[in-house]
């Protein structure tokens, strides 16, 4: 890992860099999965983390519908789900408006059981899981060129 | 007929109740393309790693699996 202010070229090599907020960058990864890459000029991992979040998210609640985000029933998978930021809020408070607030024949029909649940509930909780170590990465990761191809000297 | 009743987004996908094994795949998939995001060097190469990465997932899952059921199965009734 290379200091601060310092990036690495494609040949493993430092080279000055354009000096970044990581504190900032790694909240805004938080508030939106991969805008702490874009805004440290990494805009295609950016990209692709965003749309890994939003590919995990759509799938678990297609599969398990709203009711895989429960911040009062769930409150431990919440935690996890949580770090997909204002995301898993929302899917939450969606849930407490259409099937909390429902008739029980309404929640009996758009309540998820058993296998679906879980799965669901996982695939939401794992993106949020991936995006604390996107925000990690955007946070304390290793400096990286611009989207530059390259190899970083601990990769093979 | 299963897919009458199905409003997505809300309902959940019942009529896959009995194959929600194969939902591994698409959840190794999104793990694999946040993961080699942050992981990849060369960017270039980055949907070739996700499917090897979704792949190697997907296979090691498996092989979990069918050891679990031959431990159950043959290893457990022998004790």
């Amino acid at each position: 890992m290379t200091g601060p202010s310092k990036r690495q070229d494609t040949h493993g090599q430092d080279s000055p860099g354009r000096s970044s907020n990581r504190p900032l960058a790694a909240l805004l990864a938080w508030l939106l999965p991969g805008l702490g890459h874009m805004y440290l000029g990494q805009r295609f991992r950016g990209r692709m983390i965003l749309l890994g979040t939003l590919f995990l998210v759509t799938f678990g609640v297609l599969i398990g519908g709203v009711d895989v985000v429960d911040m009062q029933r769930d409150r431990l998978w919440f935690i996890a789900q949580a770090g997909t930021g204002p995301i898993a809020f929302l899917l939450d408070l969606l849930n407490q408006a259409l099937l909390k607030t429902a008739s029980p024949g309404t929640q009996a029909q758009f309540t998820s059981l058993g296998n679906l649940n879980s799965t669901g509930t996982l695939y939401i909780a794992l993106a949020g899981l991936m995006n604390v170590v996107v925000i990690i990465d955007a946070l304390a990761g290793p400096e990286r060129a611009h989207d530059t191809p390259g190899r970083r000297s601990t990769d093979r | 007929m299963k897919f009458l009743a199905w409003i997505p987004f809300l309902s959940p996908m019942n009529w896959i109740q009995s194959a929600w094994y194969l939902l591994l795949i698409p959840l190794a998939l999104g793990v694999s393309m946040i993961y080699k995001a942050m992981r990849v060097t060369d960017i270039h190469a980055y949907w070739r790693q996700v499917g090897v990465m979704t792949l190697q997932v997907v296979l090691a899952i498996t092989g979990l699996a069918v050891g679990l059921i031959l431990f159950v199965r043959y290893i457990i009734p022998m004790t």
